[in-house]
């Protein structure tokens, strides 16, 4: 499902303009601008949290983006461990089983 | 509902400020999307920002004070956080530049095959025996038998320490699946001897010799931890005198350690009147006081 830019300003409560400054740090990734509905859900959920490091946590604007940084990091060494865990368990219960 | 003073850790005076400076130290640990991992943190983190929803506005603390409304009168919607999405396709565009294929691949595939070897052995089985003193110099062949029946049979090199451990390849508790058995690890307790001791690869022993033997010198049978050998004492041995048989201590590899031999001087058990004799008409040539280094 993806979202319009108006329906994303709304759910998000930010304005245009903070929109563009996030899309400018690529904080926000959006692949397609020229599209009616360019953001996702996943682009929504990204936007709650950095709403909620500025306003809730207190992260400055720069501070932003070091989180932003490591979490991916936290997020893509997570996914490489699951995938290393399903690659390799399975192959040693073969051998449990032969 | 808890209280949310309680839930922020407050006192119902709290100033705004207070009140925000808790939410934020308490958000920073428990943002569901500062834990990717952690179930448990969006429930906590939920139960934190209902709190400061309902104190951070001036005019819901106000009626909550009055018991006008109750804690869930503050509850916030259902939202869905990024950590739902980082794992899937959603994500593509946030993740960095390194792949499954690169380096943090290899650390994990090596940090999995480890583990997985290691859970698939055996366990170890860990024994103690106790052996005697000579076998610990010799070295010997020893059969366990185990708690559950199965027998061991174990050969122990010359020159074991007290305390040592041997390890017996395989014969611990069985792998799972096409992992190997664990090892028995056997640890040596060596028995003291009688009159044996032992010092690095050199065995100690007081011998008794009789005054005779000490004064006019001899040929004595002494044990060794191989066997007797005819030990040489010289002429006018001193009580307490060390000899040296080389060669008869431990072997270790291709050393051996030696045998030392402590003189003891011992008299008859009996008076002897024989010796008595002898002795009253003897006069030392020069007149000596064995006690004149204690005296001066």
């Amino acid at each position: 499902m993806t979202i319009s830019r108006v329906e994303f300003l709304r759910r998000v409560g930010i304005d245009q303009e903070t929109l563009d400054v996030w899309i400018d740090e690529e904080w926000l990734i959006v692949s397609d601008t020229e599209h009616d509905s360019p953001f996702t859900d996943a682009d929504l959920a990204r936007a709650h949290f950095i709403r909620d490091l500025i306003s809730d946590l207190g992260v400055n604007h720069e501070g932003v983006g070091v989180v932003l940084h490591l979490l991916d990091q936290v997020h893509e060494l997570r996914r490489v461990v699951m995938q290393q865990a399903r690659s390799e368990l399975p192959a040693g219960h073969t051998g449990d089983e032969n | 509902m808890k209280d949310p003073y309680e839930v922020l850790g407050v006192a119902r005076t709290a100033s705004e400020d207070d009140i925000r400076k808790a939410y934020r130290r308490l958000a920073k640990k428990l943002h569901p999307d500062l834990n990717p991992g952690a179930k448990e943190a969006e429930e906590n983190f939920k139960e934190v920002s209902n709190a400061y929803d309902l104190l951070s506005d001036a005019e819901r603390r106000r009626r909550y004070d009055n018991g006008e409304i109750d804690a869930s009168g503050a509850e916030r919607p259902q939202r869905q956080y990024y950590r739902d999405f980082a794992d899937g396709q959603g994500a593509g565009a946030y993740r960095p530049a390194f792949d499954g294929s690169g380096d943090a691949a290899d650390i994990f595939a090596e940090l999995f095959a480890r583990q997985a070897r290691a859970a698939r052995r055996g366990r170890d089985y860990h024994y103690t025996l106790a052996i005697d003193f000579l076998d610990a110099v010799n070295g010997a062949s020893h059969r366990l038998t185990t708690p559950d029946g199965a027998t061991l049979d174990l050969s122990i090199p010359a020159g074991i320490n007290d305390g040592q451990v041997l390890r017996l390849r395989g014969k611990g508790g069985p792998g799972s699946g096409d992992g190997e058995p664990g090892d028995a690890l056997v640890t040596i307790s060596v028995r003291p001897h009688r009159f044996f001791t032992r010092e690095g690869n050199d065995i100690r022993i007081d011998l008794p010799v009789t005054l005779k033997e000490a004064v006019l010198g001899g040929k004595v049978e002494t044990p060794t931890p191989t066997g007797k050998v005819m030990l040489s004492i010289p002429k006018g041995s001193n009580s307490g005198s060390i000899l040296r048989l080389k060669g008869k201590g431990v072997a270790h590899g291709s050393i051996r350690g030696d045998q030392l031999v402590r003189l003891k001087i011992v008299l008859p058990p009996e008076p002897d009147a024989e010796l008595e004799a002898l002795l009253s008409k003897w006069t030392p040539t020069s007149i000596d006081n064995p006690r004149k280094d204690m005296l001066s």
